[in-house]
Order: structure tokens, then sequence, then C-alpha cells
């Protein structure tokens, strides 16, 4: 009884699960990119969240992971120089590329984490420009001239529909992976921090080594979305992944689904996209305006996002009851 | 004769020895020593910028000396961070209450009682704390921020005692509240203290704290200028004169 609102969600979901495991089968490629698009955009949203809605550490350069993903894992597998064709030649580029980003996460953490507020965020800009630039300017990288990626693709499968199935588990993985930090000692050690970081420090939250670990994981699921993008991609040259719109996204698609929230993200996403590529694909030439138009009257309207805006208070009291 | 000093380092938690702090040159606190003995109320008085916030800051790890140490039960903890110095048994509820706003006051004892020296104990200090505040019982699904003064108040040291600290330092807990408040968080202070509760407080409230301090520190320029019992006190005309404005 007293679980029923839990467990209409739960029923929900695994409905909404259903329907997406065999979506690619009834509809048309169009659409099954566009739905592969919002997986890929709701994990980046949702693990750019992990960082900036739950310690408020707001970074605008988490493009900079996306696009070092994306190229470890075209070097590494230039270098192992596997066969196309085959799913598994993904795993170690991946894995590798995954590794790439978590030490130089590691590395620049500590330091950078040392700024608040707008410093962090300029900070974080400076070190995404850092890197477009490294790649665009180093020929070993070749971000300049752009690298090829073997499809991994098997044979007899459409391509969107391969990387329909890849972006929507990784994100099934991210949200959990999002779930499980809210719930636990280091979600509410991350929301004490976004809200005093030094009275945090005074109730025994060890803040820097919380950050630190938010950092390094919100960087390394984004830069497994970029791997896989960077051979969804084919071939790709600096400009395909280090983009400053891929990380104005991901906190404009928190913004308005609601930041520090474990669905915001995803419903953000999920709204924006429809809005600028299913209402709007009819009028490309000033679909960019009208979604800033969008972008500008909902911060106005709803700025704690469309969760926030349908009263926090009757979320908690859900909660309470679901318990 | 060794026998005496033992019994007395036994009972005392927390000692500090010529503690020094400056900001940016200016002096804040100069070699104060105080000690607070397990199970007392010891109250630090004075004025405005005497030193006092200053003092239990840099006990609380919030603040790193200049000079001097704190010993806890004996042990050296001078400069140890923050966050571990509660971990040792001292709380640190801090002036102007910082409660975290946007989330709910469930949410506010939650992340305090995370520590591992109080997490497997947590039901129970849910039930300490519900029962020393209803009113936060009562209020537990809203947001913090959304309470009165008085009910950050409460939080701000019902989320202290959610570490299950040897030591409770209350920093102004009376700042800012109305008069029925600042009884009633004295009488609460006092029933803490009953129940076992060491306490360390702060306070411009001079005649509410000396009624119920065991001992009292005054503050002045950053120097301890006077320590005596709260009741000697409270009888001092010199005391009076300064900070009860009676004459």
């Amino acid at each position: 009884m007293t679980a029923t609102p839990r467990k209409l969600f739960l029923a929900f979901i695994v409905v909404l699960l259903a329907i997406g495991a065999v979506l690619p089968g009834y509809v048309s490629p169009y659409h099954t990119r566009v739905v592969m698009g919002f997986f890929m955009f709701a994990g980046l949203a949702s693990a750019w969240n992990i960082l900036g809605g739950f310690s408020g550490y707001w970074s605008f350069g988490h493009a900079a992971f996306f696009g070092m993903g994306a190229f470890g894992a075209a070097k590494i597998s230039t270098a192992l120089g596997a066969a196309a064709g085959s799913p598994a030649a993904m795993i170690l580029p991946v894995a590798g590329a995954t590794l790439i980003v978590a030490v130089f996460a590691a590395l620049i953490a500590y330091p950078i984490l040392r700024l608040r507020g707008i410093f962090f965020a300029i900070a974080m800009l400076g070190v995404s420009q850092v890197v477009t630039e490294l790649v665009n300017n180093v020929s070993w990288i070749g971000g300049g001239v752009g690298v090829f990626m073997p499809s991994p693709v098997p044979a007899g499968t459409r391509p969107e529909v391969f990387y329909y199935y890849i972006f929507g588990a990784l994100l099934l993985l991210i949200i959990l992976v999002t779930y499980a930090i809210r719930r636990s000692k280091i979600g509410y050690g991350l929301l004490a921090i976004r809200e005093d970081e030094d009275t945090a420090k005074m109730l025994g939250v060890p803040t820097e080594h919380y950050k630190i670990a938010s950092f390094v994981l919100s960087g390394v699921l984004v830069g497994i979305l970029g791997a896989v993008y960077g051979y969804s991609l084919g071939y790709m040259s600096t400009g395909s992944v280090l983009r400053l719109d891929i990380g104005l996204n991901m906190i404009v698609f928190c913004i308005i689904g609601g930041i520090g929230t474990i669905w915001g993200p995803v419903l953000g996403t999920a709204i924006m996209l429809f809005i600028t590529q299913v209402l709007l694909s009819g009028f490309l030439d000033i679909h960019l305006m009208i979604t800033g138009g969008i972008v500008v009257l909902m911060i106005l309207l709803m700025p704690s996002g469309v969760l926030g805006f349908f009263n926090a208070k009757r979320w908690i009291r859900f909660r309470e009851r679901a318990r | 004769m060794s026998d005496m000093s033992n019994l007395e380092t036994d009972g005392v938690y927390i000692a500090t020895d010529g503690l020094s702090y400056d900001y940016n040159g200016v002096t804040a606190v100069s070699k104060v020593g105080i000690t607070v003995a397990k199970g007392q109320i010891v109250a630090l008085i004075g004025a405005n910028g005497a030193g006092k916030s200053t003092t239990v800051k840099m006990i609380a790890g919030a603040l790193k000396p200049r000079t001097g140490r704190v010993l806890f039960g004996g042990r050296d903890i001078t400069g140890m961070p923050a966050h571990k110095v509660v971990q040792q048994g001292i709380a640190l509820v801090p002036e102007s209450r910082l409660v975290f706003r946007h989330l709910t006051v469930l949410e506010n004892l939650q992340i305090a009682g995370h520590l591992p020296r109080s997490r497997d104990r947590m039901k129970d200090s849910y039930d300490h704390v519900f029962q020393l505040f209803p009113r936060l019982y009562e209020r537990r699904a809203q947001h913090a921020g959304s309470l009165s003064g008085g009910e950050q108040q409460m939080l701000a040291i019902a989320r202290g005692l959610m570490t299950l600290p040897d030591v409770l330092i209350l920093d102004e807990p009376s700042l800012g509240l109305s008069p029925l408040f600042v009884g009633e968080i004295f009488k609460m202070i006092r029933k803490l203290n009953q129940e076992g509760m060491t306490i360390l407080l702060v306070e411009q409230n001079v005649h509410h704290t000396l009624a119920i301090a065991d001992r009292a520190y005054v503050l002045e320029k950053g120097r301890v200028v006077r320590s005596d019992t709260g009741r000697a006190m409270l009888a001092d005309d010199a005391v009076k004169k300064a900070y009860l404005g009676m004459d």
C-alpha cells in the first residue's frame, strides 16, 4: 500500500525500458538516430550532474574529457590495428581511453578544485581550450587532419541500431551510478559541499576526497561516451568532438530538467532534443534562435528546472511515503 | 603527587596552551589557555571581536593556530583538519547557524550522522535529537531554509549531536533569536549537560550564560583577562559593569 507511488514509478521505468528495447525495429533510421542522440546527451548531462549538480562545481570544460575519450580510443585502436566488423575490438581502446581520462582528471583535480564558483568554471573552460589546441596542433594526435576509426559494427547490423543499444546501455549505467551516489554517504557529502563547503568539513565530510572522486568519476563517464561517439563517427577531426556546444549542452539540459536531481538531466535532455530535433526540424534556419529563446524563457519561469517546478515538497513527501 | 596530576588529565577533555592567531598580521587571539573538564559547561564570554570564535575555530580545526597547542583527552590535535577533529569527538556548531538551506531537515541530520564514529548508531541519534526537539520531527521533510531562526538553531545543534560528540562547542547559539527562543535554547543546553554532555559555550548573552556555566573565561582583545566559576562571576562587580550593564 505505502509503496504504491514507487511501484508505479518502477512500472513506468520497466515499460520505458521495454519500449526502448524494441523501438529501432519500428521507427525510421532517422528517428533511431534521434533517440540514440538522446541517450548520449542524457548520459553526458547525467555525468556532468554528478559533479556540477551534486557538489555545485560547475564545469564549463567537460568537452575536454569527451574529446580526450574519443581521440584516446582512436589512437589506441590505430596502434592495435584492430580489424573492422568486430564489437569486441572496441573493448581495449575504450578501456584505454577511460584510463587516460581518469589519470588526466586525477592529475588536474587537486589544484583545480581548490578554486571555487566562477573561478573553477573558467579554469575548466581553459582546460578544454588547452586540450582542444593540443589535439588540433600536435600532429601525433592528428586532430587537425582528422583520424579514422575502424567500424566495429558487425556485418548485417545497421550502424545506428548498433550504437543505439550501446548508448542506451551506457545511459542506464550512468543513471544507476548517479542513483547509487545520490543515496550514499558520498552523495550526501557532495550535497553538503554544494550548500556550504566549510560547514560540511566541520561535520566530518572529507570534502577534498569527495570532490576529487566526483570530478574523476564525472569526467570518466563523459570520456567513455566520447570514445563510443568517436567510433560512431568513423572519421573525426578536432571540431567533431571538442566542441564548445557539447560542453554547454550538458549544463543547459541539467538546468532545464532540474539540476542536482537524478532524473532532471534525462528529462531536460528529452525536452530540449524533442523541441530542437523533432518540432523544429522543419525550421533549420531559425531553430537555434528559437532554442535560445526557449532556454531563456525556461530559466526565467522555472529557475529550478521542470522537476523543481513541480513542487520539491511533494517529491519529498512522495519519497517519505515510499520508504 | 603524580596521582593528583593523573586525575586531573583524566578528567580534562580539552586543554589549550598558548594558542595564538592573527588575521593578516592583526592579532586576534594571543596565548589563550583554557581547559574544559568532562561533564562541565565552560563559557567563553567577551565583546565582539574579542577572539572567542577564533579560539573555538582553532580547537575544531577550522583555523590553524599560529602558535600554541590543542590537547583533546591528552592527545595533541593541533592543526588537525576539521573533518578529522569531528571524528575525534569534538563538534562545533558554527555561528549564525549555517544549516544546509536547500536540503531537508532529515538530510541535514543524515550528513552529520554518516561519520565512522556515529553511523552505527544513527537510528538512536535520530530518536535522541527528535526527542530533544520534537519540532524538528514535525518539520523533518521541509527544507531547512524554510524554518524559523530558532528552528534553524535547533537543527544546527541537532546536526552537531548527530556526530555523537564528547564535547559540543556552541558558537553564539542565542544570536538573533527572539527572547522566548533564547530561554528555550539555554534550557536545552542545560538539559544536554545534565544528560552528560560536555559543553564549551561561546556567548554574548552573559547573564544567561554565567547562570549555567561551571566555569567561565573572559576574553578581551584576544587575551584571557579573567577566569572563575560562573556563579562567582555573576556576583562580580567588574563583570556586572562591563557585560551586564548594571552598576
